[in-house]
């Protein structure tokens, strides 16, 4: 041998080069190693003569051999068998937060079916080396694509959101261009160092994207960004075996090729490092332009963010929408804000869990009008024939002196218990092997147990399971046969798989059966969120609900447990079935739910209440609705009787705040934008502030209402109304309709508010209700809670627990103790 | 998520190189598919949310007993395990040149691999493992996978330019 050829041998020897080829070397060592590289022709050689080996070790076909039908059903009986023993206790987050190791990137193909249902989000990841880069040479024109749905790779594939991802970047082919017939690729993606993708996971929590972070977490297999890169060829693997895997455009998300090496074909997402090392870009000069690439230029890391129509790949873990807190918009471009109620309360208790258990909830977990709503206000009943009082009240802003807060506050009728209508209730209990743990299943009966003790005799209860199958356990029983509904509620046994939609149907077939024309009829959907539609997709199970919606069945849902919440689903179930959607954690939470507020829970006294605020330019220069961001509605939807809104129950109370920045003040984070050409010029009065009556402090204004309501009295479009009265604020409208009406009813509140208090002159609730939507904002990094520090929430709080009947609020300073230890006072200094 | 639709997404994923993998060890198919039903059966006892993180090495390891547990029962145990897919060591011109078409010399030439090379390729090719659930799954260091598969690799690449008429030798 001659020498060169044993120093090639030496080099060869180094296990180093299959690794990095593999895409397994890592960190320090892998920029060591690259750095080698670009001295060492010889070690260019070994690796590129490794390449193709590896490339064409890629190509092995999937294995042909298989189980048999009867086999694999054998399995899955076996898997619904043991169901009971297997408990999911992964909870996204707590991997999220602990996961210290981890060091990643990755792609994640997206599906050609979750094309359609799921989003994609692209995160630059600077400074990773580069790993991927594949060849095609199979096609007649040589392309690759990545992400691009195979119906049409050349038109644009945006995904069905106006997020700004799009799923086929340029990927600088010009750069990795290699021959006529060879085009490179940046196909996948590197190591990131361990701080960086944590802090990137911290900043997608910080910025509500808490699935985007999670889908991180599930494309990334700690420790080793390899892992990741094998996850990524289990998705397309697992894909390619279906039909056949062949080079082309957009196949199966794009990551069946050819190498041109070997003219064998890849499968797979093939880790790619190194590849820019081959033959015909050896020479120095190349070399380093392609070393540069390597290293510089950002590696993009396909995300899935997971929607809320599944499908298999994404691992269980619990979902949230995420949330895009509203932003200021100015008086003079948007002088009308409308939005639907919400009373939910949900999001509070789901965040206590997570607080209690040491972690910061995801941002999209909390849901700030739900926080609000939690607590009871004393709020004044309504007068008149109005099912509501709307109470409106404004000082400064606890955050913010400078600007204004305002409160509208609903309160439904209380009915009396002994005056309720009938209620017909068919609990739809989910009893799948997931609701075996203590804090569901056994938590459930407990919960409806005292639900059912507390029933009136007129009322009926049913009660239909849903698992592998699902059956009526208890057909309409009266409140007479109490002992028999307890009974039967005692009996229930977890075990089985969850299948929600034929249980549904069940349901609302014998809540229909059992009609009350002057009652409550209402299916109570109890599960962990393991709603399995089956074969129905979702999509079909909401029409199924509003639907039935319409024959007069509304749905509660009640969330039980943890680890597997679909929070998103059963919010967005209860909210297109004319019902609502609490999270119980405990038997105190059934209580409140199910017990104190059963009236408000089970019995809806105005329905589609829709909430549409106009402010006065002269006082106001702009504003935002705190939370009830997926609630807002488009302007015209106010007097849309069509447009479905929020149900209110009896002795139900609903709050939202707006911030109000005065006239005369400018807005923050107004992009500038050139003045229009064809609009009128400002009017002299609509530009001159008032700042200075307004900034007077004085006396809180509260002001009940019911007053001026008129019935049916559609309103001239607004360009009709007068000049505004200078001394009001903002007025609320509010549309509603009785339970069983089709025709909106309006009532008009106005706010005049010549000067704005300060804010500790503010009404006790008042103070104690901005305290919770700035704890809200303040959880979830929103930076819009100006400095306010979380011993300034807990003295807002301490000061106004009120008469605090059930003690939420004194638990509410607990929550916020915890919330400091977990997020100290900046949100960005806690990574 | 529901047991049922896991094992599905579980069977999507490896049922295939779960039952190749088992068969270079038992060496016919129907035993091969009895030790994968055993991994499994015994999969559907376990705490499904604990072994996550590790589900592939947890599988593999437990298909390779039950395969291993296998040929015991049957004392048929054969470290160079029968395939019948697998090409004769001495092809035919003609058929080589079939074989270097469609990969089949590749997929002979890893046959000829030392026993636990072939199965971390197999690991690692076809059931897409890292290194490091490799070295869970054979109970090595992951250095010292490493070191086996960049042998195999280059060993296959050795005798892959041999067979190639008119390619460098290095």
């Amino acid at each position: 041998m001659e020498p060169q050829t044993r120093r090639s041998a030496h080099t060869m020897n180094d296990p180093r080069i299959t690794s990095y080829a593999l895409g397994e070397l890592i960190g320090r060592e892998r920029e060591e190693f690259e750095r080698e590289l670009a001295a060492s022709e010889e070690l260019q050689r070994a690796l590129n003569e490794t390449i193709p080996v590896a490339d064409a070790l890629h190509g092995f076909p999937m294995p042909a051999e298989t189980f048999g039908d009867a086999r694999r059903s054998a399995l899955r009986r076996a898997f619904a068998e043991n169901a009971a023993a297997t408990r999911r206790k992964a909870k996204v987050i707590k991997f999220v937060t602990n996961t210290g190791a981890l060091a990643a990137s990755l792609t994640v193909i997206v599906g050609l079916a979750s094309l359609v249902l799921t989003r994609s989000v692209k995160l630059e990841i600077p400074s990773a080396p580069l790993t991927a880069r594949v060849l095609e040479t199979d096609a007649p024109s040589p392309r690759v694509t990545l992400l691009v749905p195979p119906s049409a790779p050349n038109s644009d594939p945006a995904p069905p959101s106006s997020s700004p991802l799009t799923p086929a970047p340029p990927m600088g082919f010009a750069a990795n261009r290699i021959g006529d017939d060879e085009v490179g690729v940046l196909l996948t993606v590197a190591a990131s160092p361990a701080p960086q993708l944590q802090k990137q996971i911290a900043e997608l929590l910080a910025a509500n994207d808490a699935q985007t972070a999670s889908s991180l977490k599930n494309g990334v297999v700690p420790e080793t960004p390899i892992q990741a890169a094998g996850e990524t060829a289990r998705f397309v693997s697992g894909n390619a075996a279906m039909p056949r895997p062949k080079v082309g455009a957009g196949q199966e998300g794009g990551a069946s090729l050819a190498s041109a090496g070997t003219g064998v074909r890849l499968r797979g997402d093939i880790p790619l490092a190194g590849r820019l090392f081959r033959p015909g870009e050896m020479a120095g000069k190349d070399l380093r332009t392609s070393h540069s690439v390597t290293s510089v230029s950002g590696v993009q890391a396909t995300v899935r963010l997971v929607g809320e129509s599944e499908n298999s790949e994404r691992s269980n873990t619990e979902t949230y929408d995420a949330i895009e807190e509203n932003v200021f918009l100015a008086t003079k471009d948007n002088p009308l804000s409308t939005f639907s109620i919400d009373v939910d309360t949900a999001s509070y208790a789901n965040v206590r869990r997570f607080l209690q258990g040491g972690q910061i909830p995801p941002a999209g977990a909390i849901r700030t009008e739900e926080l609000l709503n939690y607590f009871p206000y004393q709020y004044p009943q309504p007068e008149g024939d109005a099912p509501f009082s709307v109470n409106l009240e404004v000082s400064r802003a606890p955050w913010d002196s400078s600007r204004a807060l305002v409160r509208i506050g609903l309160k439904g009728r209380e009915i009396p218990a002994s005056e309720r209508g009938a209620a017909n209730l068919v609990f739809l209990v989910d009893v799948s092997g997931s609701m075996q743990s203590p804090d569901k299943l056994p938590l459930l009966q407990t919960c409806l147990a005292s639900l059912v003790k507390n029933l009136s005799p007129k009322d009926r209860v049913a009660i239909v399971v849903y698992a592998g199958s699902s059956g009526v356990v208890l057909p309409s029983t009266p409140g007479t046969d109490k002992a028999r509904i307890l009974g039967v509620l005692e009996n229930l046994e977890a075990g089985g798989s969850t299948h929600g939609s034929s249980g549904i149907r069940l349901a609302y077939t014998l809540a229909r059966e059992n009609f009350l024309k002057e009652g409550s009829n209402r299916v109570i959907l109890c599960t962990d969120g393991d709603f399995n539609v089956g074969t129905t997709n979702q999509s079909e199970l909401v029409s199924l609900i509003e639907k039935e919606r319409l024959s007069g069945v509304f749905l509660s849902v009640l969330g039980f447990g943890s680890g597997n919440l679909k929070d998103s689903t059963m919010e967005k179930l209860a909210d297109k079935g004319n019902g609502n959607y609490a999270y119980i954690d405990s038997p105190d939470e059934g209580r409140k739910v199910l017990v104190e507020q059963m009236g408000a829970t089970l019995f809806t006294i105005a329905k589609d209440v829709k909430i549409q605020v106009e402010f006065n330019p002269a006082r106001v220069a702009g504003y935002r609705l705190i939370g009830y961001e997926n609630r807002l509605l488009a302007r015209e939807d106010f007097n849309d009787d069509k447009k479905d809104a929020g149900e209110i129950g009896a002795g139900h109370a609903v709050t939202a705040f707006y911030e109000v920045i005065p006239a005369g003040q400018p807005l923050p984070n107004q992009p500038s934008v050139e003045p229009l050409k064809y609009q009128p010029a400002e009017t002299p009065n609509a530009e001159h502030p008032r700042e200075s009556t307004i900034l007077k402090s004085g006396q809180s204004n509260v002001l009940t209402g019911g007053n001026r309501s008129e019935e049916e009295n559609h309103r001239t479009s607004h360009s009709q109304i007068p000049t505004p009265i200078s001394g009001e604020l903002l007025t609320v409208k509010l549309r509603y309709k009785e339970p069983n009406g089709e025709k909106s009813k309006l009532i008009e509140v106005p706010l005049p508010a010549p000067e704005i208090p300060a804010f500790d002159q503010a009404t006790s609730d008042f103070q104690f209700a901005a305290a919770v939507a700035a704890f809200g904002l303040k959880l979830r990094g929103s930076p819009t809670a100006g400095d306010m520090g979380w011993p300034d929430i807990q003295k807002i709080v301490r000061g106004n627990l009120g008469a605090d009947p059930g003690s939420y609020r004194a638990e509410f300073l607990t929550l916020i103790e915890r919330a400091g230890r977990l997020r100290p006072a900046d949100p960005t200094a806690d990574q | 998520m529901a047991p049922e639709s896991l094992i599905d997404r579980v069977l999507e994923r490896y049922e295939r190189p779960l039952i190749s993998y088992a068969k270079d060890i038992t060496g016919d198919l129907e035993s091969a598919r009895d030790a994968v039903q055993e991994t499994f059966l015994r999969l559907s006892k376990q705490d499904l949310a604990a072994l996550e993180s590790r589900l592939a090495p947890w599988l593999f390891f437990v298909c390779r007993n039950c395969a291993l547990d296998h040929c015991r029962k049957i004392v048929r145990f054969s470290q160079d395990p029968v395939d019948e897919n697998r090409v004769s060591d001495d092809p035919s011109p003609a058929a080589e040149a079939v074989a270097a078409e469609d990969g089949a010399l590749l997929r002979q030439l890893v046959s000829q691999l030392p026993p636990q090379q072939r199965e971390l390729v197999k690991l690692k090719f076809e059931a897409g493992l890292s290194y490091k659930e490799m070295s869970e799954t054979l109970r090595i260091s992951v250095s010292h996978v490493g070191v086996q598969l960049h042998d195999a690799i280059q060993t296959l690449r050795r005798q892959w330019n041999r067979k190639h008429a008119g390619a460098p030798t290095p």
